[in-house]
């Protein structure tokens, strides 16, 4: 299986006035092209900061940091933008849906950003609506939807541009147990099925249950 | 994103908070409405000073001849122009095509017993030429009249005149001083202007020579000339200086040309345009601020938006246009309504004072195009302000 994350020894600094604050303290960790891994750990662990960092929403104080071979661990800030929007999907615990855009337009914008035609873009996200089971939706409004539909929108969202991997960050945690099971099993399916790479960071050990590897984050130390 | 994508997206945004939107687009409106009224204003009575040069002509010089102070007793019998002296100056240049000397006289008159208010000129025949005067009804002094007693009417004066027996005044007697005058004519009404100082619509005009006759204080000081056009006016004021000088020494001249007037009012308006324009301007200012301060309201409650922009890959320039065009769609639509609305307010004034309206096609140009520039300027910091944001940070925010 060939690699499409690699970290070694990334170190996250948090400076907040006097003192430093050590949110990872060394973790090394690898990601495989089609796994599904769930990174576990306690509330305040550093699982979002590491899902940052890998993410390219973020800069890893130090380490090193490889994706699909390249060291990218340096790259300069005006391209991260350009990676995010082709290489990677976001899938957040409160949705994060623009909630003036109904969810086909949610859908789009990630294509809208690479200067998809509209008429592309559009095709695209009613197909991957359809995929998420959200197709009869598309006019509504996010307000309008309940949370697991609104999540399946937000997954949508993160597939419509066929990133490389999905990072999901407490995908379930704001849905009630049976809707959280539903919007993993939909994950699970999309990475049989469809073969995508999906990375779940949950603190809740239930949900991690159908990830094929399930790596335990403590203290900013992968254990 | 293309730019009517773009449009699309910032009119959504803007109508999904109507009031603060409205609020911000009010600002820019009275903004752009006030120097679009005000300069519109300014240009439009330049327009209507300039207005009485339309009638009355451009190629005019007045002459007045002035008695120099003098202290010596005795010395008060002072030398005047005569009428052949007078119209001789056509002579001087040949720049002059018509001469038009005329006296000023302020005797009491009275008619059908009642005492009437009103200026006397006495003029010569080419007086009407010179200055476009046209007859209504009657006919106008001649050169026959020498020292007759006829008189020809301003309109004014012509219904003053009528309101007091309700008859027609032509042929009817005129009392002016101790000699009766038999009314000839009735002149139309003539612009009022800042060339020829007299009213002649309230005056009544007489033959010259009777007026210098009927009065001792009645002389020729004042001489308005036609000229020729593209007459070179200060040559030919040392001409006339010259030949008024050799003819009657001791006198003072003091010249007024047409075309000077002209230039001195429209230089005088065109500060007055620019002095309204600013301050127009500052009211635009202030509606800018008030985009930039809603700009900044809008950037602040919208962080979590910018944040998940950002994370599905928008880049900071992306934003940037985000919120710029924003900024820049209300300064449009309240830079075009301000237009319509400044040139409303701007025929408003025009029906008020009775000017004529015209419609300038730079002021609204400048007003539109002042308040764009104002929406892009005010509303660039804001905008590049959202672009700044750190992603995690802006998602995190409530
Ligand atoms: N911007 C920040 N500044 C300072 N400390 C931070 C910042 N972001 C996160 N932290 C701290 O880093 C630690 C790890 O945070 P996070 O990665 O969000 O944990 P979690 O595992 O709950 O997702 C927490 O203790 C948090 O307080
Ligand atoms: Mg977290």
């Amino acid at each position: 299986m060939s690699s499409l994350i690699s970290l070694e020894n990334i170190t996250k600094v948090y400076r907040s006035g006097l003192s430093d604050f050590h949110a990872l303290k060394g973790v090394s960790f690898e990601l495989n092209i089609g796994e599904m891994v769930a990174i576990v750990g306690a509330s305040g662990s550093g699982k979002s900061t590491l899902m940052n960092i890998m993410g390219f929403l973020d800069h890893c104080t130090t380490g090193k940091y490889f994706f699909a071979g390249q060291d990218v661990s340096c790259v300069p800030e005006q391209d991260l933008a350009g990676i995010r929007n082709q290489k990677i999907g976001f899938v957040f615990q409160s949705f994060f849906l623009l909630p003036r855009l109904n969810a086909l337009q949610n859908t789009m914008l990630p294509l809208l950003y690479r200067q998809t035609s509209t008429e592309l873009a559009k095709e695209k996200a009613l197909l991957m609506l359809e995929k998420v089971g959200m197709v009869n939706f598309a006019k509504h409004k996010p307000n309008q939807l309940s949370g697991g539909q609104q999540q399946r929108v937000a997954i949508a969202r993160a597939l419509v541009g066929e990133p490389d991997v999905i990072f999901a960050d407490e995908p379930t945690g704001s849905l009630d147990s049976a809707t959280g099971r539903d919007v993993m099993d939909l994950f699970h399916h999309l990475n049989q099925q469809e073969k995508c790479t999906i990375v779940i960071i949950t603190h809740d050990k239930s949900v991690s249950q159908n990830c094929q590897r399930i790596v335990t984050i403590c203290d900013g130390h992968i254990v | 994103m293309k730019l009517l994508a773009h449009l699309k997206e910032a009119f959504l945004n803007l109508s999904s908070s109507k009031l603060r939107s409205t609020l911000a687009l009010l600002g820019i409106l009275v903004g752009t409405a006030s120097v679009v009224a005000m300069v519109s204003g300014g240009e439009l009575a330049t327009n209507e000073a300039l207005k009485q040069f339309k009638t009355l002509g451009t190629d005019l010089l007045a002459v007045a001849i002035n008695d120099v102070p003098n202290d010596e007793p005795g010395s008060h019998q002072q030398i005047n122009l005569s009428l052949s002296q007078a119209n001789a100056i056509r002579a001087v240049d040949k720049n002059i095509l018509d001469v038009a000397p005329y006296t000023q006289l302020y005797n009491p008159m009275q008619y059908e017993g009642r005492s009437v208010n009103g200026s006397v000129l006495g003029i010569t025949n080419t007086f009407s030429q010179v200055i476009h005067l046209e007859i209504a009804s009657g006919r106008l002094i001649s050169s026959f009249d020498q020292h007759s007693l006829f008189c020809v009417i301003g309109s004014n004066l012509y219904d003053d005149l009528k309101k007091i027996n309700f008859r027609d005044p032509l042929g009817k007697q005129l009392q002016i001083g101790q000699n009766f005058f038999t009314i000839v004519g009735v002149v139309k009404p003539w612009p009022e202007n800042s060339f020829v100082y007299a009213n002649i619509d309230s005056s009544v005009l007489i033959p010259i020579l009777t007026s210098t006759t009927l009065s001792q204080y009645s002389t020729i000081n004042n001489v308005i000339l036609r000229l020729a056009p593209r007459a070179n006016i200060e040559e030919l004021n040392s001409h006339i200086t010259q030949y008024i000088n050799q003819e009657i020494p001791g006198k003072r001249l003091f010249f007024r040309s047409a075309k000077e007037l002209i230039s001195s009012m429209a230089k005088q308006s065109q500060i007055l345009t620019i002095f309204l324009g600013l301050i127009g301007g500052i009211s635009l200012l202030v509606g800018g601020i008030g985009v930039m301060n809603i700009m900044l309201v809008s950037v602040v409650e919208r962080r979590r938006e910018i944040g998940i922009r950002l994370a599905v890959g928008a880049t900071r320039a992306d934003i940037r246009y985000l919120f710029l065009t924003e900024a820049v769609l209300l300064s449009l639509v309240g830079g075009t309504l301000g237009v319509l609305i400044g040139i409303m307010i701007a025929f408003v004034i025009a029906w008020l004072w009775h000017w004529e309206f015209l419609l300038f096609w730079w002021p609204p140009i400048i007003g539109f195009s002042v308040s764009v520039a104002i929406g892009v300027f005010f509303g660039f910091y804001p905008a590049y302000q959202a672009s700044q944001l750190d992603p995690i940070e802006a998602l995190r925010s409530e």
